[in-house]
């Protein structure tokens, strides 16, 4: 086997397993192990993906159908790509654990471990496709499947949330065509690689500006960036536990990596102005997302405007764009999938003990009572998203505000701390009203609810990563210092040895 | 034919966009309809520098088609029909809930 294929199995081993788990629809049980074992062994692969990365140091490129670089499908995965796969795939299998221990009626439903998994191969083609076509391809598919698990939610307003969310997103994949349509009339090619060297020659095309901003809205629509966020605390709260918690920790990541492909590979020269943009949406999503889940009455949708918040540092480290600022904004990406996946399954998993099936704090208040154990797994979730050491959100706080005074940012650092005060003021409310507050009627609550088990380990690698977080930082800043040299990418996509005979 | 081109895609882009600022989700969806068409459209006008020459024919090579947006707008099209059809099924279920198809009578989400 060629190393180079190995590309393929982070896409095919789930695509395959969507496909197998249909089959076995008429037994529940065995089709969750399936699709569990499934996503254990596609992680397995991006991890040896990832490891491949390290050890050539290059992208791993591979061109479906051995067409010379610029022409076919390439699919390639270098430093941000292979770890940003391998983050997905993590927090992915994670979500099929909590499904499997979940109460919730959708569970049952035959396609939804297909429709699962469709997620993941969505998510990983998108991050390892080398064009922007195929990126739309597969962010398609991962929209349509997010938005049919949200319809089919035991929450009866899944099917507003969801035609909310997808006539937004459809409206985003237009954009996205609109910026395709132009790059390839000014350029010729959609292969990034190709696309940012023939930038660099020629940066003069009259429709270049205008497929610059059609990509930006495009990406700011899918990690819901503060002007484009309105779907987005409706679409995580009305969406099933274990999916929502994939939409908000996850798949809002897109839009990061498509924010740095475009400032540090594609358009490099001409994104002083989006970088701008990125810091002063970030602050204002920071301060916004903060007040806002302050005012909400409803666990799940804070954690959703948390996630506003949250991706308004990372944007920030984006935008400053330095080596230290993108290694943080990294650091934040991985380190906050693993905290908002946990969140949001302890709030579910609060919800699903209640009577009514809802997150809203006046049914679930003082239901935590009877949950202890979920009470320290919810109380160090908080701590981290506050970013208070010894978890792993305090190493992502000090880095972006590190970076940020590195390059007298003064202004902007004291805005994200403020956004830093809000989260504990929030994330602190919450725990209190869950697990302080008395039970108004005993009888109020279930005596079982869903499983602890995924947010148990991710609660677990918070806390692990947090206490020694030297590898990620290290991995983070040569993934920094590979992005921040364009050429580096360019090179060994367009330098590709590709197999003859094939 | 260049011309031309350009200002049909104009007015539907227009027609499209006008419909997506209706109350009336149906004439909405159908908004969406109509700019996914404008879009694909646009697309393939990229590729077609010569006007109506086809992709593969034995004319030289100045005189040919590009092929490559061809194949982007099939893979579009698919796409927007798959989408609009979840979207037109998930109308259904909603305007079977309310009874309605004025946007601001569909307002579960506004608690």
């Amino acid at each position: 086997m060629m190393t180079n294929q190995i590309v393929l199995l982070p896409i095919l081993i789930p695509l395959a397993g969507a496909f197998l788990v249909l089959l076995l629809h008429n037994w529940k049980t065995w089709q969750a192990r399936t699709a569990f074992a499934i996503m254990l062994l596609s992680l397995a692969s991006s991890a040896w993906l990832l490891y491949q990365v390290w050890l050539t140091d290059e992208a791993v490129v591979f061109q479906l159908g051995g067409w010379i670089v610029p022409y076919g499908i390439s699919l390639i995965a270098d430093y941000l790509s292979a770890f940003l796969v391998l983050m997905s795939q993590l927090v992915l299998l994670l979500g099929v654990a909590y499904a499997m221990g979940a109460k919730d009626n959708n569970i049952s439903y035959p396609t939804f471990y297909t429709l699962f998994l469709t997620i993941g191969v969505g998510l990983t083609g998108a991050l390892l496709s080398g064009d922007f076509f195929n990126l739309f391809v597969f962010a398609e598919l991962l929209v349509i499947s997010g938005t049919i698990l949200t319809a089919i939610s035991d929450d009866r307003l899944g099917a507003e949330a969801a035609y909310k969310y997808f006539y937004i997103s459809l409206l985003a994949s237009a954009f996205l065509l609109l910026g395709i349509g132009s790059l390839y009339i000014s350029y010729g090619s959609l292969n990034m690689a190709d696309l940012a060297a023939r930038i660099q020659a020629n940066p003069g095309k009259p429709l270049l500006p205008f497929a610059i901003a059609l990509l930006t809205a495009t990406f700011m629509v899918k990690s819901a960036v503060f002007p484009f966020h309105f779907w987005q605390p409706d679409f995580h709260t009305a969406a099933p536990t274990a999916v929502s918690a994939m939409l908000s920790s996850v798949v809002v990541k897109l839009g990061v990596y498509g924010f740095l492909r475009m400032t540090t590979l594609v358009f490099v020269d001409q994104s002083e102005t989006l970088k701008m943009l990125l810091i002063v949406l970030g602050v204002v999503g920071v301060i916004f997302g903060g007040l806002s889940a302050i005012a909400t009455k409803n666990a799940k949708r804070m954690l959703a405007y948390s996630t506003l918040a949250q991706v308004g540092f990372i944007l920030i480290g984006i935008g400053w764009g330095t080596m230290l600022s993108i290694a943080a904004a990294l650091v934040f990406t991985f380190n906050h999938s693993l905290i908002k996946a946990a969140m949001l399954m302890l709030a579910g998993s609060v919800a699903s003990r209640s009577k009514v099936k809802s997150a809203a704090f006046e049914v679930v208040s003082g239901v935590g009572r009877s949950m202890p154990y979920a009470g320290v797994l919810f109380f160090i979730g908080c701590l981290a998203l506050a970013g208070i050491p010894p978890t792993n959100g305090f190493i992502n706080k000090y880095l972006v505000i590190e970076s940020g005074i590195d390059i007298n940012a003064l202004i902007v650092v004291i805005l994200l701390a403020l956004g830093g005060i809000l989260t504990l003021i929030y994330t602190m409310r919450a725990f209190q009203k869950i697990w302080w507050y008395p039970l108004p009627d005993m009888d109020q609550h279930k005596a079982y609810g869903d499983r602890l088990i995924a947010p148990s380990l991710l609660i677990l690698l918070v806390i692990v990563l947090g206490l020694w977080a030297q590898p990620l930082i290290q991995y983070s800043e040569v993934t920094s210092a590979w992005l921040l040299n364009s050429q580096n990418y360019i090179q060994s996509v367009l330098d590709a040895i590709i197999p003859q005979g094939g | 034919m260049q011309v031309l081109t350009a200002i049909a895609i104009g007015i539907l882009f227009a027609i499209g966009i006008f419909q997506m600022l209706r109350r009336n989700v149906i004439r909405s969806a159908i908004g969406l309809i109509i700019l996914s068409n404008a879009i694909n459209l646009f697309l393939l006008s990229t590729g077609d520098f010569q006007g109506i020459q086809p992709a593969y024919v034995d004319t030289p090579a100045e005189l040919r088609s590009d092929a490559l947006p061809q194949a982007l707008v099939l893979t579009a099209i698919v796409i927007s029909m798959g989408g609009i059809a979840f979207v037109l099924s998930i109308l259904y279920t909603i305007s079977a809930r309310y009874k309605t198809s004025d946007l601001d009578e569909i307002k579960g989400l506004k608690n």
